[in-house]
């Protein structure tokens, strides 16, 4: 038995609802002839150990009850967009979803984290056929949405690819390149979606 | 400020280099243009200063020659009284600046002194703007959250920034901010003042680019 007790099978079935959702919130934007809304979706299901693990790091009990509710990311999807704006795109359809309500957002787009970081962090109560830990059917779980760029998105799995490699030598310097490098692409996705919009503002001046 | 002299009177070869490295500049002396040429090819100069009368190779010929090896130092002529010719000439084949002999040493260092005003203050300033820190060492700009900029919108933007307040007519931009060979035109103008709003707007500064496409435009915080 592990840390998610009965819902280890049904936080998989949970993913894959959420993910099916969010492929169909793109699917009526595509049919009203807008451009799609993000590039491709990751989803998983936080493993069993890092769950147990977190919730000891946090204080708590290492219980159902705290992975799934105490702590918001057991299940996580990352939406990739090709452009920024497509983030903003992304939010006002979950924003307008009746499936889902959004219960924390954190814009670290905006705000950047001081190493570069970027990306749009939101927890959403999702309402699921399935029965929840406080035994409600339809049950509330929480699901945890990344929203980022490609760009963001590659600069972020770099950065987290040296986090865990403790031997660099110069941490510091190899920090200030990163964090270099994260504002050069965000010049590039500011440059792209400036791009995109005289095309678009080209097209309908014709 | 590392200083070429190219001067065959030794006097006042010795004089030059005395003072100038008595005013913390490294100073290397050569008495033909033969050696000048070889010396530029060989070394980097912040400055070169080049006696036009001189043995085997004049200073004229050498400041031809260094110039089409497409070395852009400083190069200051030393010309005789009265050779107009030469000062013209000198100046269309390249030379920055002249200094008519006999001439004063301390307007000589006070023109050094400026020079190295210019070095370090052209394009590698930090400038503050209202909310922002543009520094032009790294071509980043600061503000809630940093950012790269482009060579094109860094100099742009330092223009702006240092004529703020004022309407600036597209025209003055180009000219200031492209080179004449690269023959950019309106439409280049608008699309990196298209990135630069976006950019201002990406690390949420308060400060704003005015102006159509047509120009002028004006910054302002």
């Amino acid at each position: 038995m592990t840390i998610y007790g009965p819902y280890d099978q049904i936080l998989p079935e949970i993913l894959s609802l959420t993910t099916e959702r969010i492929k169909r919130l793109n699917q009526q934007v595509v049919d009203n002839n807008q451009p799609k809304l993000y590039e491709h979706l990751i989803a998983r299901v936080k493993t069993p150990e890092s769950m147990a693990e977190k919730c000891t790091r946090k204080g708590y009990p290492v219980t159902t009850e705290s992975a799934l509710r105490k702590c918001r990311d057991a299940v996580g999807i990352r939406i990739v967009c090709n452009f920024i704006d497509d983030i903003e795109r992304c939010l006002v359809q979950l924003r307008q979803a009746d499936w889902c309500q959004i219960i924390k957002e954190k814009d670290y787009i905006t705000n950047a984290k001081p190493n570069g970081y970027r990306s749009y962090h939101i927890i959403i109560n999702e309402t699921v056929p399935y029965r929840d830990v406080d035994g409600n059917k339809p049950g509330s779980f929480y699901v945890e949405i990344q929203l980022r760029t490609i760009a963001m998105d590659s600069w972020a799995s770099l950065e987290h690819e040296m986090k865990y490699k403790h031997n660099i030598t110069d941490a510091e310097r190899i920090g200030r390149e990163l964090k270099r490098c994260a504002d050069q692409l965000a010049s590039c996705d500011v440059q792209m979606q400036t791009i995109r919009q005289l095309i678009n503002s080209a097209d309908k001046e014709e | 400020m590392k200083i070429l002299i190219a001067e065959d009177e030794q006097q006042l070869a010795h004089v030059l280099s005395t003072a100038m490295t008595a005013s913390g500049y490294q100073v290397e002396v050569v008495n033909n243009g033969q050696e000048a040429v070889a010396a530029a090819q060989k070394n980097a100069y912040d400055v070169i200063i080049m006696d036009i009368m001189m043995p085997v190779k004049t200073g004229l010929e050498a400041l031809k020659e260094i110039r089409a090896t497409g070395n852009r130092t400083y190069i200051m002529m030393l010309t005789a009284m009265g050779e107009e010719d030469d000062r013209v000439t000198g100046l269309d084949a390249g030379a920055d600046d002249y200094l008519t002999k006999p001439f004063s040493l301390k307007e000589l260092l006070a023109r050094l002194r400026s020079r190295q005003r210019r070095n370090d203050d052209y394009g590698t300033d930090i400038i503050e703007f209202g909310d922002l820190t543009l520094d032009g060492n790294d071509q980043s700009l600061q503000s809630h959250n940093s950012i790269s900029l482009t060579n094109k919108e860094s100099r742009l933007l330092q223009y702006f920034i240092l004529n703020a307040n004022k309407e600036l007519p597209v025209n003055e931009l180009l000219n200031h901010v492209w080179d004449e060979e690269e023959q950019a035109d309106q439409e280049d103008l608008w699309i990196n003042i298209c990135y630069l709003r976006q950019k201002l707007h990406a690390i949420q500064s308060k400060v704003v680019i005015t102006g159509e496409k047509e120009g002028p435009f004006m910054i302002a915080h």
